[in-house]
């Protein structure tokens, strides 16, 4: 199962990368006409403005996964560095913060941050408003718990400073649960930036996203449904790919396979 | 007739992921009201043949061949397995503080496990009190977390549960290795009471025969257990310098009120001095402070292989190098003593580049070399610690220590989760390394541990003894 899902996700990870090299026609410049259902020149059909949709979901992906990354990224880089914060030093401050910050609807301040700010920025601020708390409370607790280990103990014995001991010890046992917490914010950037897209709100490039398709082709799903219903399932695929394989190695995490 | 036949194991074969064979046309039967004791050393498959028995194999391990019945009808494996295993099976693991929920009281574990051995009502929470009681934790430590015990009262919790409700099938895994002599004796004391009755079943895991003489009925036998080296041909030392000099050291009770000890003791040259005392009496605060992790409320520390002047700081971060490398603590839980994430050699190599101020590549050599002097090959020195035996693990915890040129070992309990023969091995090892002057402050409840020391400190209501060697039983 999980390799199913690994291989999935590496396979959508690749065609999405190397996608606009691999579109037929200029997936910006419209080739037939509005909304033409698929034929043998262009498989999926024509978007709502005749441009080729097989040509635009293969250069549509870019966009998204690599904003998404960048969030997931920053949510956990901040949320890990709280987290070993307060695991460490065991103050309450950080962790009642990260708290209060959940309790906070995240699309509410999305939809304000995405007026004010430019469109990716926002799905950056809203990951890292969204995940880092869930983040910081992961990695304090796993802080916490390894604060006590011998090997920590050891590493005060030789007089290292904190910084090394976080950085040398108390991260690296960490870093399954670390991994797996990067996919699960992975899957938050994700729907983030898909619903900011579809409510027209991020800069989109001119060769459109996989969300932003959504929207467009939404008044034509009667004359070509493929203009629909591929980017959509292509969202779906790439979300449940990626939440498959970090569950995999949530489970790697925990080290069930750690047998004595 | 079926439905008295106990817990019985016919020919089973049990792979591991790539089809070796870990344990093949094994067959055990443990009758009802009877004891039954599966004996070997460590790595000879016991714990396995006890997951097997109990319809659990880690990942990776499945039953091949063969069959395992619990009165007449197979062990369910799955969600029945675990539903039968909570209602059914009473079962004391070989790390038993590991087992509890760290952030929960141990008396609600208790009544937890009763409730899903059946009972109900509001007399529950009294019979979980009543019964850890009788296992000697006071009411006062109820309400406690595991966290906040000591490792031998964790064990007595641990114990309350796997004999909570007085299961069906009682399983106790290695139950001498980790306890207390006293806590032992409860655990031995709860088996004798089963004996003779037919609605209870009682296996037994153990390397210590002396326990197993004294409580099997039947005994299955895995492999020839090595037996201790006889205690009298261990040299004595004597009349060798003092190495470290505590003088007057007081450690404040963490609960407050009087103090939780006062010693004053002497370490000399290549001695191995054992730390006898009942769980909680502060044998672990003891070496946590002379190591420097406890702050003592009074008393002086004094190290003279140190290459420096005056009594050594009392925190651990106030401490030079010169003062750190040259007295080094290794824990009990051969679990956590070493970092999941780093290689044996790293691990080992990592003090001898911070306090030996050694470079990169002559701090793994040396680390290999004394990895090998210590019998750990270079394969296994390549290997993080989930692919390591329990007493490799804590060789390589006895490694990283001595690595760069400690005088004064504090063993904390080191043997604890070890059988017999590694137990000596890494006994054997200790000597090895006195003969070079290292001196071994060793805390233990294994008397058998104690009787290889050169003397034996007993600590009990909060002062340190001398213990007369030759009167030592």
């Amino acid at each position: 199962m999980s390799r199913i899902s690994l291989a999935l996700a590496a396979v959508l990870i690749a065609v999405t990368l190397l996608g606009p090299a691999l579109a037929p026609y200029d997936p910006a410049a419209p080739v037939i006409a509005p909304w033409q259902a698929s034929s043998s020149g262009h498989l999926l059909g024509g978007d709502v403005l005749g441009r080729d949709v097989l040509s635009r979901l293969l250069a549509g992906g870019r966009h998204l996964l690599v904003l998404s990354l960048v969030s997931a990224g920053a949510a956990t880089l901040v949320g890990t560095l709280g987290g070993l914060a307060a695991g460490w030093g065991g103050s309450r401050v950080l962790a009642t913060g990260a708290d209060l910050l959940l309790a906070v609807p995240v699309l509410l301040p999305a939809l304000v941050l995405a007026v004010a700010l430019p469109g990716d920025a926002a799905v950056v601020v809203a990951t890292v408003m969204a995940g880092a708390p869930l983040t910081l409370g992961v990695v304090r607790d796993a802080t916490a718990g390894v604060r006590e280990h011998g090997y920590v103990r050891a590493a005060r014995l030789r007089g290292e400073r904190t910084l090394a001991v976080l950085l040398r010890e108390v991260l690296p046992a960490v870093a399954g649960v670390l991994a797996a917490d990067l996919g699960l914010r992975f899957v938050t950037a994700l729907q983030l930036a898909s619903a900011l897209a579809v409510l027209g709100l991020t800069d989109a490039p001119a060769t459109g996203d996989w969300a932003a398709m959504l929207r467009e082709n939404l008044a034509g799903a009667a004359l070509n449904p493929a203009a629909l219903a591929v980017p959509a399932l292509l969202l779906a695929l790439l979300s449940l790919a990626v939440s498959a394989a970090a569950h995999a190695g949530l489970r790697h995490a925990f080290g069930t396979g750690d047998s004595w | 007739m079926t439905a008295h036949e106990g817990l019985r194991a016919d020919r089973i074969r049990v792979t591991g992921p790539s089809g070796r064979v870990v344990l093949d046309g094994f067959g055990t039967h443990a009758k009802p009201g009877r004891v039954l004791a599966l004996t070997g050393p460590s790595g000879s498959g016991k714990t396995t043949l006890l997951r097997a028995l109990l319809g659990c194999l880690p990942p990776g391990l499945r039953l091949a061949a063969g069959s395992v019945s619990w009165r007449g009808r197979p062990v369910p494996t799955g969600r029945a397995g675990r539903r039968w295993r909570l209602t059914q099976v009473g079962w004391l693991a070989q790390d038993p503080a590991s087992t509890l929920y760290p952030w929960q009281p141990v008396l609600d574990q208790v009544i937890e496990v009763l409730a899903d051995r059946g009972a109900t009502g509001t007399a529950v929470r009294a019979e979980a009190a009543t019964l850890l009681e009788r296992l000697g934790l006071d009411p006062a430590l109820h309400t406690r977390t595991p966290g906040r015990l000591s490792g031998g009262q964790a064990q007595r919790a641990a114990l309350a549960r796997a004999l909570a409700g007085d299961p069906p099938l009682l399983v106790l895994d290695e139950p001498t290795s980790g306890l207390d002599p006293d806590c032992a004796r409860l655990a031995a004391e709860a088996v004798r009471r089963r004996r003779g009755d037919p609605s209870r079943v009682t296996v037994l895991v153990s390397h210590d025969r002396r326990l197993v003489g004294d409580l099997a009925d039947e005994v299955t036998e895995i492999a020839a257990v090595a037996p201790l080296r006889d205690p009298a041909i261990t040299s004595r030392r004597t009349g060798t310098p003092a190495v470290l000099t505590v003088h007057g050291l007081v450690l404040d009770h963490p609960a407050g009120g009087s103090p939780l000890l006062t010693a004053d003791l002497t370490l000399h040259v290549g001695e191995l001095v054992a730390l006898l005392g009942p769980s909680g009496s502060g044998k672990s605060t003891l070496l946590r402070a002379l190591a420097g992790l406890h702050a003592p409320a009074a008393g002086t520390l004094l190290l003279s292989a140190a290459d420096t002047t005056g009594p050594l700081p009392h925190p651990a971060s106030e401490r030079s190098r010169a003062q750190l490398r040259r007295i080094q603590l290794v824990g009990q839980n051969p679990r956590d003593e070493l970092n999941p994430a780093h290689r044996a050699v790293t691990a080992v190599a990592r003090p001898l580049r911070t306090l030996a101020g050694l470079g990169r590549a002559p701090a793994r050599a040396q680390a290999l070399r004394l990895l090998s002097d210590l019998g750990v090959d270079a394969e296994h020195a390549a290997r993080r610690p989930g692919r390591l035996s329990g007493g490799q693990r804590q060789r390589i915890a006895v490694a990283r220590a001595v690595a760069p040129g400690a005088a004064v070992l504090l063993a904390d309990e080191i043997t604890s989760a070890l059988d017999a023969a590694t137990t000596t091995r890494l006994l054997d090892l200790l000597d090895r390394l006195r003969a070079d002057g290292l001196a071994v402050l060793l805390a233990t409840h294994d008397l058998d541990v104690a009787a290889r020391a050169d003397r034996v400190l007993r600590l009990s209501a909060g002062t340190l003894h001398e213990q007369d060697v030759s009167a030592h039983p």
